[in-house]
């Protein structure tokens, strides 16, 4: 049975205030975490390492998040001793805030491909790498929509869009195989590109991680290392 | 650095004379002979809810009782040290007992109304101070009853019996009285412990309310209870002071192991 979390009908206002702050505490640092994989696309597309190293310095913004936010999740835990659904959001909260950290990681390394000078010498991988970011960007914001609205069946949607983003990356990888035999000599090159694509996934399957949660705040199951189809046919029949 | 949350709290070391409503200063107390509080020194910080915790007989209740000297109803009471009210020692000689207690509402643990009607309850204090003109009575029994969360109950009914009311009435009829005297400081001894979690849960939501306008001190044996609604806490044990912070820290990262193990259920 899905069960919509009202954030601001405790007795005490303050603890609606303090549930309330911690959701858009976590949207904020998901706005964050976005507007880093967008700039990192234009540092990519126009080749500027200053955007580039603006991204790498900017990571460090959202490790103090991450560090804030948990540091509430646990004041909120001692203090008011949350139970059901202001539970699940407390968790949720907290896991969420660990995925997205990791997110700002994989980011980083992406942007480092700017910063190091290791773009793919191929117009063609270039571009793949730039088509699969595009629509990473697309997933992510979904997902934090997903997240603000605790809307399952976009959270659900959004799950699948992981599948093309998997598909796209293995055709890119083939393509990078083939580039990288043309071009050998540029090797640690492209260890670093191939470090980039496999980021870019990861980024998408992080992005899976937070659609979980969100079926785990709405529904109150742990839907992890489970089969997606069959949750969706048993909770929204 | 972005910060996302905000903290009302200020580090009790970094609290200015101006800030602080009670300062206690190396204050003992004895009863019947018997040492209960040893050397107290704390700062209680203004338009703040402190919170006292400990077990039963630690002279929580004591230490709290010391501050509007309700101490002194008992015969066998000596005591040792200073208590400052907004820097005024409440134990020189010259004091106004009666005046100090009309500064430093105090509420019990069982509502205590008079068998009398609710708007006398609330005016109660102010008849005896001499008030008798009625349209100041009504605006302050309006107000007391508004502040402490039970006009809108009540209304109707001014008049009746203060006894019909329910427990949770009761209690913050009894919170509303004591706020008709404007108290520059509330003392609430385990305010909410004959009441159901959630009548607890409104009067909870009061108290925070009501730190606008005074300074709470609460005595609660409910360690929850403290962890919700207070912004500074102490631990007392066996008359000492172990512990003294801002709530958020006292209840996530104790600095004292007697503290932690107290707060986790682990002592004794």
């Amino acid at each position: 049975m899905k069960r919509h979390i009202e954030l601001n009908t405790h007795i005490s206002g303050k603890f609606n205030q303090e549930l309330e702050n911690l959701t858009n505490s976590v949207l904020t640092m998901g706005g964050e975490v976005e507007q880093q994989l967008i700039n990192t696309i234009a540092a990519i597309r126009e080749n500027n390492a200053s955007i580039a190293e603006r991204v790498v310095l900017n990571d460090l913004k959202i490790n103090s998040m991450e560090v804030q936010i948990d540091d509430e999740c646990m004041r909120i835990i001692a203090k008011r001793n949350p139970t059901a659904g202001d539970l699940r959001l407390i968790m949720t909260v907290s896991r969420a805030t660990t995925d997205i950290e990791r997110i700002g990681d994989e980011i980083c390394r992406i942007a480092k491909l700017v910063t190091k000078d290791s773009l793919p010498p191929s117009e063609l991988v270039l571009s793949g790498m730039l088509m699969i970011a595009e629509k990473v960007v697309i997933m992510m914001r979904g997902t934090f929509d997903a997240f603000a609205r605790q809307d399952e069946r976009s959270a659900v949607a959004v799950y699948e869009q992981d599948d093309n983003i998997d598909k796209n990356q293995k055709e890119l990888l083939k393509q990078t195989a083939i580039e990288m035999k043309k071009d050998p000599s540029e090797m640690q090159r492209w260890f670093d590109v191939l470090w980039a694509i496999r980021s870019l996934e990861r980024i998408g399957d992080r992005c899976k991680n937070l659609c979980e949660y969100i079926l785990f705040l709405t529904y109150g199951k742990d839907v992890r290392h489970s089969s997606m189809k069959k949750t969706v046919k048993k909770l929204m029949k | 650095m972005l910060k996302l949350f905000e903290t009302e709290t200020l580090a009790l070391s970094e609290l200015t004379e101006k800030q602080t409503a009670i300062h206690v200063k190396d204050f003992s107390v004895w009863l019947n002979n018997n040492a209960v509080l040893n050397k107290i020194s704390m700062r209680i910080p203004k338009n703040k809810i402190t919170a006292m915790i400990g077990q039963s007989g630690c002279g929580k209740s004591t230490l709290l009782s010391s501050f509007n000297r309700m101490n002194e109803l008992n015969q066998k009471y000596a005591y040792e040290g200073e208590v400052l009210l907004h820097g005024r020692n409440i134990y020189n000689k010259k004091e106004n007992v009666a005046k100090l207690r009309t500064q430093v509402g105090m509420v019990f643990q069982r509502p205590n109304p008079f068998p009398m009607s609710i708007y006398e309850n609330v005016c109660f204090g102010l008849r005896i101070q001499g008030e008798t003109e009625r349209r100041m009575l009504d605006d302050i029994v309006e107000k007391s009853l508004r502040n402490a969360a039970l006009w809108d109950e009540v209304k109707d009914r001014l008049f009746d019996s203060a006894l019909l009311l329910s427990g949770g009435q009761q209690q913050r009829l009894v919170i509303a009285r004591a706020l008709a005297l404007n108290p520059e400081v509330l003392l609430l001894d385990e305010p909410t412990s004959a009441l159901d979690p959630l009548t607890t849960l409104h009067i909870e939501e009061l108290i925070s309310q009501l730190k606008k306008s005074c300074t709470v001190v609460i005595v609660t044996h409910n360690m929850q209870q403290a962890a919700r609604v207070s912004d500074y806490a102490v631990f007392l044990h066996q008359g000492e002071l172990i512990e003294y912070s801002d709530s958020d820290s006292l209840f996530t990262m104790p600095s004292k192991k007697q503290t932690e193990d107290y707060i986790t259920g682990r002592y004794g």
